[in-house]
C-alpha cells in the first residue's frame, strides 16, 4: 500500500514519476487493489444469519407451526401457519431457493414492493425468514381467495349485488393505492384477491408487480393471466400503464355477477377474438393507432359491439356504466381507479353497508359449514 | 443519415456498370434492409407516441402522488456517507476501481440504465451498515448488481452466478455470491426500490421536446457523480435536476422555465458536479463516446477544452475570466498544479483497528464484540459491526483528498483491464 502514502509535491522529478507509474501499474486492476492478498477469501461462515436476526424467536421458521397446505403458486407453496407465541394464524409462503440463481427476482420485487405498500386492502407482509434453502414470507392470514369464495357461495358462483359492490370498492381502493405508489400489480384475478371472514378484500401475490415511472417504461407483455389481460397488452403493447389493472378489475366485476370468467380465451388470438365478439372489433377509426400494435392483424374478424345489457343482464344500469368505462378497449379511455371510486354506483354503498355486514356474517356461517379451504390435498393456485 | 441517403440512391440505380456494380449491389441490399427497418422504426415511433399519450394520462392523474412517494423513498433509501467514511478496510480510493468494474459489467450484460444507479445505491447502503473487508468489496458490488438487475431487468438479462464468478476470475465461490446476495437483501431489510436519478430525470424532461443529447449528457454527468464521495448521500432528485441544468448549460440549451419541475435545481450541486467533469473514468467516457449516447463524452471534452482556452486567453490578457464563461473549468488549474488530478480520497486510517472488524458474511464472533473498548459505544449489542457516524470523526479532519487512480496515463487502464482481469466480460 505504499502508493497511498505518496508525496503531495506538485513538482515531481521524472524518476519519481517513473516509480509512481510502476506503483500505479500494480494498482490498475481492481483485483490488485481489492484483493491485495491473492489467496481466496475465506469461505463465508454459516453463522451470518445471526447478524441480522435481532428478534430471533420471531424470525426463526420454527416459531411457526406449519398447518395444512393452502395451495401452490407459480414459484412457491403456501401453508397455513400458527405463530407459536401468540397463536395468531398466518399464511406462510415458502419459496424454494435455487442454488443456481439465488433469490428469485419475483421474490425480490414482491417483498420490496409489499414493504412499501401498507394498506387495508393489500395483504400485509409480516416478516421474511430465510433458511438455508428456502425463503419464507409470513403474511396475514386470509380465509379464502375470491375464486374459492365464489365457488363456495353456490348459486353457480354468483355473488349478491351488495357484496359485489363492497368487493369492487375494496378492490379499486387497493388498486388506487398501488397506482398512487407507482406500482402496477399486473396479475389481478379472482385467485389473487383474498377475502377474510370480516368480508374484507385484499390484493395478494405481487410476484408480477412492478414499479413504474413517469413516463412509462417498457415492460414485458407476458403479464396477467390470459383471461384478465387487457386488449392493448394482447395486441403486444409493452408500454401499458395503470389501465391494465383496471381492465382486470372490470373482468372480475363481471365474473362476480355471472360466476363465470367474462373472456375465457385459450390463446392470445382466441382471447382477442372473445373480447372483440362482445366489445366489437376495433378499427383504425374507432381506435386511431391500433394498427401500430405488433399483434394487430388487418384481417381480424369484424364483430359488431354487443349490448352489455344482453350478456350481463344481472348488472344494474349504473353498474353497467361503470363496467363499460373499465372495459374500454382503448387504454387511454379506461377509467382510473380513483375516478372509478367516485362513480355514482358506489354512492348507496354506505346505506347498504349494514346489510353487507349481515351478508358477511352469513358467509362466515356458511364457510364454517363447508370447511375453509375445501378438501385438503387438492392444492390449487393461491393468491399469496 | 448520409449512408441512408446514399443507399436510397443505390436502390434506384438498376444499371450494371462493371466495376462499381458490386458497390451498388451492396447498397441495394442495404436499401431493402433499411426499408424494413424503416417500417419497423415507424411502428416503433407510433408505439412511442401512444406510450407518451398513455403516460401523460397517468401523469395527470398520479404525478403528484407518485412524486411524493418517490421523494419519500429517496430519503428512506439514502446511503450514509459518514458511516462509509469509518470503514476500516475499504477506502474511497478503491471506489473508482470497483465502479469501473461495475460500469463495464453493467454494459456487458446490457442492463437498464437505472440498474447501474440502483446497484451503486445498494452497494453504498450496504457499506453504510456493514463493515466490508477489502477482499469482499467486489463481491458486495456483484451482489448489489445482481439484486438491482433482478429488481428491474428482464429475467433473461439478469447475470447468472456463473457469469459473475468468471468476471471475478473465480475469486469467489458460487455460494459466496448467494450468501452475499442474501446478506445484502437482509441488510437493506428488503427495501430495494430506491428511486434512481434517471427516474427523476425522465420526470423532469417529460413535458419538453425530446432532446437525447441533453439527457445523455445529464446521465453521463450523473454516472461521473457516482464515483465521488460528495454525492453519495445526495438525494437522487437533487442530483438529477442539477445534472440536467448543467448539461443544458454545457450544450447551450435554454434552462427550464420557472414553472417547470426541472427548474427546481440546487445551484450548489450544479457547481459541485461541474467540478467533477475533468477527469472522468476512462471506462465511462468511452461508454458515452458511442452513438447510442449521442457521443456526449466527446462533446463534453470539446466544451472543456474550449473553456480552458477561453480561460487561458482571458488570463493572458490579464483579465479575470468572466464567470459566465467558465465556472465549469476555473477550478481546473490549481488542482493540476498542486496535486495532479484529484478524486476525493478517504485518508488512510492509521489502522486504528489493527485486525479490522470482521466483515459479514463472516459474522463477528463473540470475542470481537465488547473486547475492543471502542466497541462499547455501539448502541446495540447485535450490531456493533455497523459503523456509527459518531465514532472517530476527529480522525476525519486534515485529510488530503488525493488519488493515484487518475494520475497515471489512461491508455493502459484498458489494457491491463482486459488482458489480465476481465476476460470474462469482453
Amino acid at each position: 500500500m505504499e502508493v497511498t502514502h505518496r508525496t503531495t509535491n506538485s513538482q515531481r522529478p521524472a524518476s519519481r514519476l517513473h516509480t509512481k507509474l510502476q506503483a500505479a501499474e500494480k494498482l490498475i486492476s481492481p483485483g490488485s487493489v481489492l484483493f491485495a492478498h491473492r489467496s481466496k477469501p475465506a469461505a463465508l461462515g454459516p453463522t451470518h444469519v445471526r447478524t441480522v436476526s435481532q428478534d430471533m424467536d420471531k424470525r426463526h421458521p420454527s416459531s411457526f407451526q406449519q398447518l395444512e397446505k393452502l395451495g401452490e403458486g407459480t414459484y412457491a407453496t403456501v401453508f397455513k401457519g400458527r405463530n407459536r407465541q401468540n397463536g395468531e394464524l398466518v399464511a406462510l409462503k415458502e419459496i424454494h431457493l435455487d442454488s443456481e440463481e439465488g433469490t428469485p427476482s419475483t421474490a425480490i420485487r414482491e417483498i420490496s414492493l409489499m414493504k412499501e405498500l401498507r394498506h387495508e386492502n393489500i395483504v400485509a407482509l409480516h416478516d421474511v425468514i430465510h433458511t438455508e434453502n428456502k425463503l419464507m414470507l409470513v403474511f396475514e392470514y386470509m380465509d379464502k381467495d375470491l375464486k374459492k369464495y365464489m365457488d363456495a357461495r353456490g348459486q353457480h358462483g354468483q355473488l349478491d349485488p351488495v357484496t359485489i359492490k363492497s368487493f369492487m370498492q375494496q378492490l379499486l381502493r387497493g388498486i388506487a393505492f398501488c397506482h398512487d405508489n407507482r406500482v402496477l400489480h399486473r396479475d389481478l384475478k379472482p385467485q389473487n384477491l383474498l377475502i377474510n371472514s370480516k368480508g374484507q378484500l385484499k390484493l395478494g401475490d405481487f410476484g408480477l408487480a412492478r414499479a413504474f415511472g413517469i413516463p412509462v417504461n417498457t415492460f414485458s407483455n407476458e403479464v396477467v393471466t390470459l383471461w384478465y389481460r387487457a386488449p392493448d397488452v394482447l395486441l403486444g403493447s409493452r408500454t401499458y400503464n395503470t389501465s391494465i389493472d383496471i381492465w382486470s378489475a372490470g373482468c372480475i366485476m363481471a365474473e362476480m355477477y355471472t360466476g363465470r370468467p367474462l373472456f375465457a380465451g385459450t390463446t392470445n388470438d382466441d382471447q382477442l377474438q372473445k373480447i372483440f365478439r362482445l366489445m366489437g372489433t376495433p378499427s383504425e377509426r374507432s381506435w386511431p393507432g391500433i394498427s401500430a400494435y405488433p399483434e394487430y392483424k388487418a384481417n381480424f374478424h369484424v364483430y359488431a359491439t354487443q349490448d352489455m345489457r344482453l350478456f350481463l343482464p344481472q348488472v344494474d344500469p349504473v353498474g353497467l356504466e361503470l363496467l363499460r368505462s373499465m372495459l374500454q378497449l382503448r387504454p387511454e379511455l379506461r377509467i382510473s381507479a380513483t375516478d372509478a371510486l367516485r362513480h355514482p354506483w358506489f354512492q348507496d354503498l354506505p346505506q347498504l353497508q349494514a346489510r353487507a355486514q349481515q351478508v358477511a356474517q352469513q358467509q362466515q356461517m356458511q364457510q364454517q359449514i363447508s370447511g375453509g379451504y375445501g378438501a385438503p390435498g387438492v392444492p390449487q393456485q393461491t393468491g399469496y | 443519415m448520409a449512408s441512408r441517403m446514399f443507399s436510397s440512391l443505390g436502390s434506384g440505380d438498376s444499371g450494371y456498370d462493371g466495376g462499381i456494380t458490386e458497390v451498388f449491389e451492396f447498397e441495394t441490399s442495404r436499401a431493402k434492409f433499411n426499408h424494413q427497418e424503416h417500417a419497423r422504426e415507424v411502428a416503433r415511433q407510433r408505439q412511442h407516441m401512444l406510450a407518451g399519450e398513455l403516460s401523460r394520462l397517468d401523469a395527470g392523474e398520479y404525478q403528484q402522488d407518485i412524486l411524493d412517494h418517490m421523494m419519500r423513498m429517496d430519503a428512506d433509501t439514502l446511503p450514509d456517507v459518514d458511516s462509509i467514511d469509518i470503514q476500516t478496510e475499504i477506502q474511497w480510493y478503491m471506489r473508482p476501481y470497483l465502479l469501473d468494474f461495475l460500469v463495464e459489467a453493467h454494459s456487458a450484460f446490457q442492463l437498464l440504465p437505472e440498474t447501474l444507479f440502483l446497484t451503486v445505491n445498494i452497494l453504498d447502503r450496504y457499506c453504510s451498515k456493514r463493515v466490508v473487508y477489502k477482499r469482499h468489496y467486489q463481491l458486495v458490488g456483484c451482489a448489489a448488481l445482481l439484486v438491482a438487475a433482478k429488481y428491474g431487468d428482464k429475467k433473461e438479462k439478469v447475470p447468472t452466478i456463473k457469469e459473475l464468478k468468471s468476471m471475478c476470475c473465480s475469486l469467489y465461490d458460487d455460494d459466496m455470491f448467494l450468501q452475499m446476495e442474501w446478506h445484502v437483501l437482509s441488510t437493506l431489510d428488503w427495501s430495494v426500490g430506491h428511486p434512481t436519478v434517471d427516474s427523476f430525470l425522465k420526470l423532469a424532461v417529460k413535458d419538453s421536446i425530446p432532446d437525447p443529447e441533453t439527457e445523455n449528457l445529464a446521465l453521463y454527468i450523473l454516472e461521473m457523480g457516482l464515483f465521488h464521495r460528495e454525492f453519495v448521500s445526495k438525494q437522487s432528485s437533487t442530483l438529477a435536476l442539477a445534472a440536467l441544468a448543467l448539461s443544458k448549460h454545457i450544450l447551450g440549451r435554454p434552462q427550464a422555465r420557472a414553472s417547470e419541475y426541472a427548474s427546481r435545481y440546487c445551484e450548489t450541486t450544479v457547481v459541485e458536479l461541474s467540478q467533477k467533469l475533468h477527469q472522468p473514468s476512462e471506462i465511462l467516457s468511452r461508454k458515452y463516446a458511442s452513438g447510442r449516447y449521442s457521443g456526449v463524452s466527446r462533446i463534453l471534452n470539446t466544451f472543456l477544452v474550449d473553456q480552458a482556452a477561453l480561460a487561458a486567453a482571458a488570463a493572458a490578457s490579464q483579465r479575470a475570466p468572466s464567470p459566465g464563461h467558465s465556472y465549469a473549468s476555473v477550478s481546473k488549474s490549481p488542482y493540476i498544479e498542486q496535486y495532479g488530478y484529484t478524486t476525493p480520497q478517504k485518508p488512510q486510517f492509521q489502522s486504528t483497528m489493527q485486525h479490522g472488524y470482521p466483515t459479514p458474511p463472516i459474522t463477528p464472533e463473540e470475542e470481537h464484540f465488547g473486547k475492543d473498548p471502542r466497541n462499547h459505544s455501539a448502541p446495540n449489542h447485535y450490531t456493533p459491526i455497523t459503523p456509527t457516524p459518531t465514532a472517530p470523526m476527529s480522525q476525519c479532519s486534515g485529510f488530503d483528498y488525493r488519488d493515484d487512480y487518475r494520475a497515471a496515463p489512461p491508455s493502459w487502464v484498458f489494457e491491463t483491464y482486459h488482458d489480465s482481469r476481465y476476460t470474462g466480460i469482453v
